[in-house]
């Protein structure tokens, strides 16, 4: 199936006309983030990849969840409005921030249902648009995703010859959107593989992963963790940046006898992330939460979840101050793990 | 110049009066630099100087695991040697446990840009030349401050209101500065909480406020938190209108210009001619 981009532009404006919010990357200058459009013409989607990932659309940065007053013995706790989200369309997001969202349904529905994030997704639908091209710090590849996966999209649309675009739905969603706007979709097929062909000679090819976990499994004391990651300063930038990370703090602001409680994103980078109330902080030094960051994402979340919790998007290594490159510190524990094959 | 530091470096190593020299090392992607330690001579060889060494090696200084090693060598440039005289002036770090490698590189790889090293020698050694000496109350470049000055408060507030908007409360700004070494930030306390850490309107204000008037008289100018923060907000702005207000309030004091003596809001005398306080 395809769709020029004439009916695309019909289809963003009849979507932002449907009472649904549609989220597009627009111009901030040196970069895009994702805002409100009501037409195709506002998006920028020139650039590699937004600044900030789909993950605030699901997961705010500061979320109130409930608010509490005191009633002279009682206390009244009424729910918020973020309870009732607005329906939203996210339009031109990348096929690796696509592909965060079935790995963060693994664990905001898992021993506890976290109706905050599922309801986000309930209603949201997501179309995101392939990759014709990548920068030096992309590496989806690496790590089996691809610039056109349709992991998480509802629909992904290829850019093709003359302004069309393939069109892929890949969701029940995604079918159904584009069953309800039939008329702008007309048939055909095209190389997906050669239009992303730009990207995919440049981008990274896979690493093992497998033996990268076997080593994390056997080194979780090794002297590689203070000597890579002495020059973290523990600030969140990767973190906050990252589209899979989701680490969160619930804090409580009061006004007197009334007040706010808010869901606020944390980071497991802070040095007091986990200081206990006793004082002792058993992450106490870069070299423990760098480990953690790493273990988190290829040990841990794969033991779990059975899916890493990392797509390759490369926005950590575009935020950080000091150039913590975790696709160098991946590969080098690739070398240390005595893996051969594969790489470079 | 980057010859010149391996050599100096591999000399410092050997002969042990350095327990570890703290440099750039390339990046992983081009046209990058990034900060590392090194303890061992044959190491000095991964040392490089570039137009890309942005980052204030001062910072490390106060880190735990630098200061137990002893007397550390550090790669400074023009700002970073002021922020390790303000570290000395607010007894961080003694004069006697750094060895300070000046250097004299063009910033953000411009090659107008000068580097303004210190008018008197108070660094180990200057690799490259002096290019310029440039007497204190020069140093604060506040022309875009002016301009903002000039807008009235309306003006102003929805400015910096913009600004924050897009403050995502990753602290960046504080990790990569010499002078933010509280090992518990004022953001950090809960009890009560002084800053709300809800990246909302209040609380950025809340933050980012309290962190340029905590350096007001303290920051040294080196542009860290503004290339750091991944949100473009123009901090220096802050940091420059603070510098500003320094100069013109106290008698053209300008931060790092000494290792000895008092550091500006540290101290109190009786003799102080103001009253305010009393």
């Amino acid at each position: 199936m395809k769709i020029g981009r004439s009916n695309l532009a019909a289809l963003i404006e009849k979507l932002a006309a449907s009472g649904r919010r549609v989220v597009a990357p627009k111009d901030q200058g040196s970069y895009t983030d994702f805002g409100e459009i009501q037409k195709l013409a506002e998006a920028d989607l020139s650039r590699v990849t937004t600044r900030m990932s789909i993950k605030q659309f699901f997961f705010p940065i500061t979320e109130p969840i409930l608010t509490f007053a005191i009633s002279g013995n009682e206390t009244i706790l009424e729910q918020t409005a973020a309870s009732e989200p607005q329906p939203t369309v996210i339009f031109g997001s990348r096929p690796c921030d696509a592909a965060s969202l079935p790995i963060l349904d693994e664990v905001f529905a898992w021993d506890y249902e976290d109706q905050f994030y599922l309801r986000r997704r309930a209603v949201t639908t997501v179309i995101s648009i392939s990759c014709t091209d990548c920068d030096d710090s992309c590496f989806c590849t690496a790590l089996g995703l691809a610039p056109n996966s349709t992991d998480g999209s509802d629909l992904l649309l290829t850019p093709i010859a003359d302004g069309e675009y393939l069109a892929e739905p890949c969701s029940d969603k995604g079918t159904r959107l584009a069953a309800e706007h039939a008329e702008l979709f007309h048939d055909g097929d095209a190389d997906k593989q050669a239009a992303c062909g730009a990207a995919l000679d440049r981008l990274p090819k896979p690493m093992d992963l497998d033996a990268i976990k076997a080593w994390l499994d056997e080194h979780f004391d090794d002297d590689f963790w203070a000597e890579a990651s002495f020059k973290c300063i523990g600030c969140g930038a990767c973190t906050y940046v990252c589209p899979t990370c989701h680490c969160f703090d619930i804090v409580d602001e009061a006004d007197g006898e009334h007040g706010v409680r808010r869901k606020n994103w944390d980071s497991c980078q802070f040095g007091q992330f986990t200081r206990h109330a006793s004082g002792h902080n058993p992450r106490p030094d870069s070299a423990s939460r760098w480990r953690q960051r790493l273990m988190h994402k290829f040990k841990y979340y794969p033991e779990r979840f059975s899916m890493r919790l990392c797509v390759g998007c490369g926005r950590c290594i575009r935020a950080c101050p000091v150039q913590m490159n975790i696709t160098e510190q991946l590969k080098r524990i690739e070398d240390m793990s005595g893996a051969d094959g594969n790489a470079r | 110049m980057s010859k010149e530091l391996e050599c100096r470096a591999r000399e410092l190593l050997a002969g042990g009066s350095v327990a570890a020299v703290i440099g750039y090392a390339e990046g992983a992607v081009p046209d990058a630099a990034a900060p590392v330690v090194i303890t061992a001579p044959d190491e000095a060889e991964r040392l490089v100087l570039s137009p890309f060494c942005y980052n204030n090696l001062a910072v490390y200084l106060t880190r735990p695991e630098i200061k137990k090693l002893g007397r550390v060598g550090v790669v400074a440039k023009d700002a970073d040697i002021r922020a390790i005289f303000v570290l000395m002036q607010e007894n961080q770090i003694a004069r006697e446990d750094v060895h300070i490698i000046g250097v004299s590189i063009s910033r953000l790889g411009d090659p107008s840009a000068e580097c303004r090293v210190l008018p008197y020698k108070t660094h180990e050694e200057l690799l490259g030349h002096l290019v310029k000496n440039v007497p204190p109350a020069e140093l604060s470049a506040i022309e875009d401050v002016a301009q903002l000055e000039d807008a009235d408060r309306t003006e102003r507030w929805a400015y910096w209101q913009n600004e924050f908007s897009r403050c995502i409360r990753c602290y960046a700004c504080r990790q990569v500065c010499p002078l933010c070494y509280c090992t518990s930030c004022i953001a950090e306390k809960n009890r009560p909480q002084w800053i709300e850490t809800s990246a909302h309107e209040r609380g950025n204000f809340a933050w980012n406020i309290t962190r340029a008037f905590h350096l007001a008289g303290r920051c040294v100018g080196c542009g860290e938190c503004e290339r750091a923060c991944p949100a473009g907000i123009p901090l220096m702005k802050l940091n420059r209108k603070m510098a500003k207000e320094v100069r013109d309030n106290f008698h053209g004091y300008v931060a790092g210009y000494a290792f000895e003596g008092e550091a500006l809001f540290a101290g109190h005398r009786p003799d102080d001619p103001d009253d305010f306080f009393e």
